[in-house]
């Protein structure tokens, strides 16, 4: 096959016109955080403004409101989530599938109810239960309605599943724990899924403004979407370049944590090719 | 499930019980953190949830009375709620095959490719890690009718102008579309977990049967082996697609008719602070998404692992 | 040298002691907890906070984290009533006082203002302040529970190049709506890609442009007598007529506000309505486009006519009485000549106290900002923004959008949709 012939240039094409569709609106983010105001709506999408505002823009964006404090926010709320999510939903997802206890269809049942349950529709009595226990204000309201996460125990059930109940057995006669297999032989086998989900997880809290909101008054609590706000409101209309500039800075933790996950995915795909 | 442990049938009896024990042992407790869980997050509210549900309480009021199934009744006569069903089912039809066929295809091309691998996969999970607050702004200036570089393409094409954001009738589709775009990225990398975890000699294998072409290939050894994927990628996709909320919070507010039934039941209870009725709404909601979806995953995995 | 953990712990605990050491001198301290809606306003709260502070030692203003908008400020405060965690001044949209003193008054959590005033010595100290109309905004059931902090009503945001092309004068703009329609038609008609006039009633997340049509012609919204909808005459229809022309003869879009005003920036729109609120930033997107004008709203009764107000008030949620002193102090500086004063250079509202107007304050400034001004000159027709009774207000809102929308659209004609609207509008008062 020579390097011109279709089939190995036609994927290349199409997945690049995809690549145009979804980083489109990442582009104009971008151009508009480097723009001044009066340019933003020349209808050119080239790359390079008549006037560099970057510098301005970023600034008002990182220093007109206490950006690096929403962000510092939101590392503390997506970790401490991430952390109790993984810490319950793995052994809940290992004793679901390789474990035979009663109730256990019950609990896979509610499970996969409870996937189809959206926090917003649980708000009002999870923020008067938190309201009664004095508990908002804090960090952990912001966390309290994700620590369980039945997302993660549904994607590492169906993970799990797949695992080799002989290798179990034998891990079991070799004297090893029940935590140890759960943890350092079943979890091992689903890196992918955890990297996925860690992503997901951190994804979802991150850019969440709806929750946050309802049990947080105090600005030192609040999240990194609240920053965007100060930019844009009914009111006082946005100023587009500080929104924008905004934006790509919260956006760019949650991109990083993506590519460190992406050499989980790596190193956990690695890993069932040695095995 | 007997089946799979025919090894066990010879073992002797009492060793066999005192292990069993055991296990029970251990499953319970390593059920058990999830399951209180469970039952605070989602079981307890669920029931203060049904306790408002017969009630007209409004937040705030000092007084309220029982008033048994009116709530309900009235949901079925309510338009915005019949409106928000019909939006949803449409958002939901367009955004459950686009979410799952384009990032399959998308996952399938992008395995092929080697080098570039590493790039593909960044562009197409971006969309994931989207700020929505800020790309509602982005959003309105891409589909403008008159500014936008998409209705710019669409003109440039020799077509009319199309006012995506305008017309009654575009604002769910096009609330879809970019539904679509934001869970394609995250369906794509689950789908290319999938198609790692496939051993590549079985591949291989195929082709040596005879399985020469790609579609071949696809069709006898990867779509059966990515059945758990699909289904996991299809389950996950409906249940985010019932319950769209963001971006009509942000894009249109419910604008022309545009509510979704999250909306509709958002406006309810925090916009109106209609607790009761609201709380009737929610659980209307749930039951319907809930057979929906747990038919869905019945059927599903009746097909991939039977 | 650089901070390390050492210097930073011994700051730390130099500062904790220092709190420590100075916490008994100032036992009387007070605390308020201020609520305001729209982040964007953090620039003109926050300063004129700590030039509060520091005019009122012992004094501290600790805002929370602002709400998005009235809706969900307003929101935000009822939970907030139940958990019994309420902030001690909140600043509440004008349409929505209405409702938030009729929840909050039974249960004992809104503070009337009428003492306070009183102790100030009473009417005089309104009638020195607000003018009627503007003391008129705080007021429910005929007590003061509020004081006028921000204000708006509808102007005109005008592409001069564009009005001057077709005939108009940017610097006079016709006083009528069928004129201004007109006008809108007349660049609409010269350049069929451009709209003429914009004037997103549809897309608003209130009822502020539709108020704006009913009052210009001297209407009312409800009948206080029956309590019935009062646009149900020629006043209404017409109303509606005007909203068909303008998307029909002047190509007004059906966009939202943030794409309307999207485009007016592109300079691909000859006029539109909206808030002075937005004068800095369209002034900013404009740039060098084109040359802007501003205008005030027009009037078709010249005698009854007015335009609705927009904006907030601050009301005293705290009972407390050593925090309602403070909170009385913190609403006087905020609706007082200094702060509007600063609140108008920063946003662009019209000013709420009467004194802020004068040499001392804003006189100069309006001079060299013409279309800042524009917001002050309807100040004297500036009716209150009225909700509807029955405390259903923000979801008559949205029912009476969506049918104005179908008739801007042309789906329904001005005579069906002003029945609908009656219809439902009156349903929902009950």
């Amino acid at each position: 096959m020579s390097a011109l012939s279709p089939r190995r240039w036609l994927p290349h094409l199409v997945l690049g016109l995809g690549a145009l569709v979804m980083l489109l609106p990442f582009y104009w983010m971008i151009l508009t955080a480097i723009r001044s105001p009066s340019e933003i709506f020349d209808i050119s999408l080239w790359p390079v403004p008549k006037h560099f505002a970057g510098i301005e823009n970023f600034t008002q964006a990182a220093t007109s409101v206490p950006m690096a404090r929403f962000m510092l926010n939101g590392v503390i709320v997506c970790g401490g989530i991430l952390i109790v999510q993984v810490l319950t939903a793995v052994p809940a997802a290992y004793a679901l599938a390789k474990l035979r206890f009663p109730g256990r269809r019950l609990m896979l049942s509610l499970v996969i109810a409870a996937l189809c349950v959206p926090m917003q529709a649980l708000a009002l009595p999870l923020f008067v239960g938190l309201a009664k226990a004095q508990l908002l204000n804090t960090y952990f309201a912001m966390m309290a309605p994700f620590l369980l996460s039945v997302f993660a125990i549904f994607l590492f059930h169906q993970s799990f599943r797949s695992y080799p109940d002989e290798i179990i057995e034998a891990a079991r006669l070799d004297g090893f724990s029940e935590l140890e297999i759960c943890w350092r032989l079943v979890l091992r086998g689903s890196l992918p899924s955890l990297a996925a989900f860690a992503v997901f997880s951190v994804v979802a809290h991150w850019n969440d403004l709806y929750w946050p909101m309802i049990v947080v008054t105090r600005t030192e609590l609040a999240p990194p979407p609240l920053g965007m706000l100060f930019f844009s409101d009914a009111e006082t209309g946005a100023n587009y370049g500080a929104l924008m500039a905004g934006a790509t800075l919260i956006t760019a933790p949650i991109v990083l944590c993506f590519l460190a996950a992406r050499k989980q995915f790596v190193a956990g795909i690695t890993m069932t090719g040695v095995k | 499930m007997t089946a799979a442990f025919p090894a066990a049938i010879p073992h002797a009896a009492p060793r066999r019980d005192a292990r069993a024990r055991r296990m029970i042992r251990r499953g319970l407790a390593f059920a058990a953190p999830a399951a209180v869980l469970l039952v605070v997050i989602y079981l307890l509210p669920l029931v203060m949830l049904a306790g408002f549900s017969v009630t007209d309480y409004q937040l705030g009021a000092l007084r309220w009375s029982f008033v048994g199934l009116k709530n309900f009744a009235a949901a079925f006569r309510d338009p915005v709620f019949l409106r928000a069903l019909g939006n949803t089912a449409l958002y939901a039809a367009i955004v459950i095959p686009c979410g799952i066929f384009l990032s399959l295809g998308a996952a399938l091309l992008v395995h092929g490719t080697r080098r570039s691998r590493a790039l593909w996969e960044i562009a197409y999970f971006l969309p994931v890690t989207a700020t929505l607050v800020a790309m509602a702004t982005v959003w309105q200036f891409l589909l403008h009718p008159t500014l936008g570089p998409v209705n710019a393409a669409i003109t440039w094409l020799g077509a009319a102008p199309v006012s995506f954001l305008g017309t009654p009738a575009l604002l769910i589709p096009t609330l879809a579309l970019i539904g679509t775009w934001q869970i394609i990225g995250f369906n794509m990398v689950l789908f290319l977990a999938g198609l790692t975890a496939i051993p590549k000699d079985l591949t291989e294998a195929a082709r040596l049967d005879g399985a020469r072409h790609p579609v071949d290939r696809f069709l006898t050894v990867t779509w059966p082996m990515l059945g758990p994927t699909t289904m996991f990628v299809a389950v996950t996709t409906s249940i985010s697609a019932f319950k769209v909320f963001e971006t009509v919070a942000v894009l249109t507010k419910g604008r022309a008719g545009s509510e979704t039934l999250l909306y509709a039941l958002y406006l309810e209870g925090f916009d109106y602070s209609n607790t009761g009725y609201a709380a009737a709404l929610t659980l209307i909601f749930l039951a319907i998404v809930l057979v929906l979806s747990i038919g869905q995953t019945l059927h599903l995995e009746k097909k991939v692992h039977y | 040298m650089h901070p390390n953990r050492r210097t930073i712990l011994a700051g730390l605990a130099a500062g904790l002691s220092l709190t420590a050491l100075s916490a008994p001198a100032f036992a009387a301290d007070v605390t308020l907890n201020v609520l305001y809606n729209m982040p964007g306003f953090t620039k003109f709260h926050q300063p004129l906070a700590e030039a509060f502070e520091k005019a009122n030692p012992g004094v501290k203003i600790n805002f929370l984290a602002p709400a998005a908008n009235y809706t969900e400020g307003q929101a935000q405060v009822l939970r907030a009533a139940v958990t019994g965690e309420l902030p001690d001044v909140y600043f509440s949209g004008y349409n929505l006082t209405a409702e938030l003193v009729h929840t909050l008054e039974p249960r004992g959590q809104i503070t009337d203002l009428g003492p306070f005033i009183e102790k100030d010595g009473g009417q005089a100290f309104l009638d020195a302040n607000y003018t009627p109309n503007m003391a008129a905004l705080g007021q429910i059931d005929g007590r003061q529970w509020g004081l006028p902090v921000n204000a708006s009503s509808p102007i005109l945001y005008i592409n001069a190049d564009l009005v001057t092309e077709a005939g108009g004068d940017p610097a006079n703009m016709p006083d009528t709506m069928p004129a201004l329609i007109a006008l809108g038609a007349k660049i609409h008609a010269m350049h069929p890609d451009i709209a003429g006039m914009a004037y997103d009633i549809s897309g608003w997340p209130d009822d502020w442009l539709w108020q704006a049509l009913i009052f210009e012609q001297g209407g009312t919204l409800v009948d206080a007598a029956t309590g019935k909808v009062a646009f149900d005459n020629e006043i209404g229809l017409n109303a509606m007529k005007m909203i068909r022309q303008m998307a029909e003869e002047a190509g007004a879009p059906t966009l939202d506000w943030d794409q309307a005003r999207q485009q007016f920036g592109a300079g691909k729109t000859g006029f539109m309505v909206s808030t002075p609120a937005h004068v800095q930033t369209i002034e900013g997107l404009v740039g060098d486009r084109f040359p802007l004008a501003t205008a005030t709203f027009p009037l078709d009764d010249k005698a009854k006519g007015g335009v609705p107000t927009g904006g907030n008030s601050a009301v005293m949620l705290t009972q407390d009485p050593a925090k309602q002193d403070a909170a009385w102090a913190y609403l006087k500086w905020i609706t007082g000549p200094e702060a509007q004063d600063v609140i108008v250079r920063i946003t662009g509202y019209l000013p709420t106290n009467k004194n802020a107007t004068g040499a001392a304050y804003l006189a100069p400034y309006y001079a060299d900002h013409p279309n800042v001004e524009t917001a002050s000159k309807q100040a004297d027709r500036s009716l209150p923004w009225a909700g509807y009774p029955g405390g259903d207000s923000v979801r008559i809102w949205r029912t009476q959008r969506d049918i104005i929308g179908t008739v801007m659209r042309g789906e329904v004609t001005p005579e069906d949709g002003l029945a609908q609207l009656v219809r439902e509008t009156n349903a929902l008062m009950q």
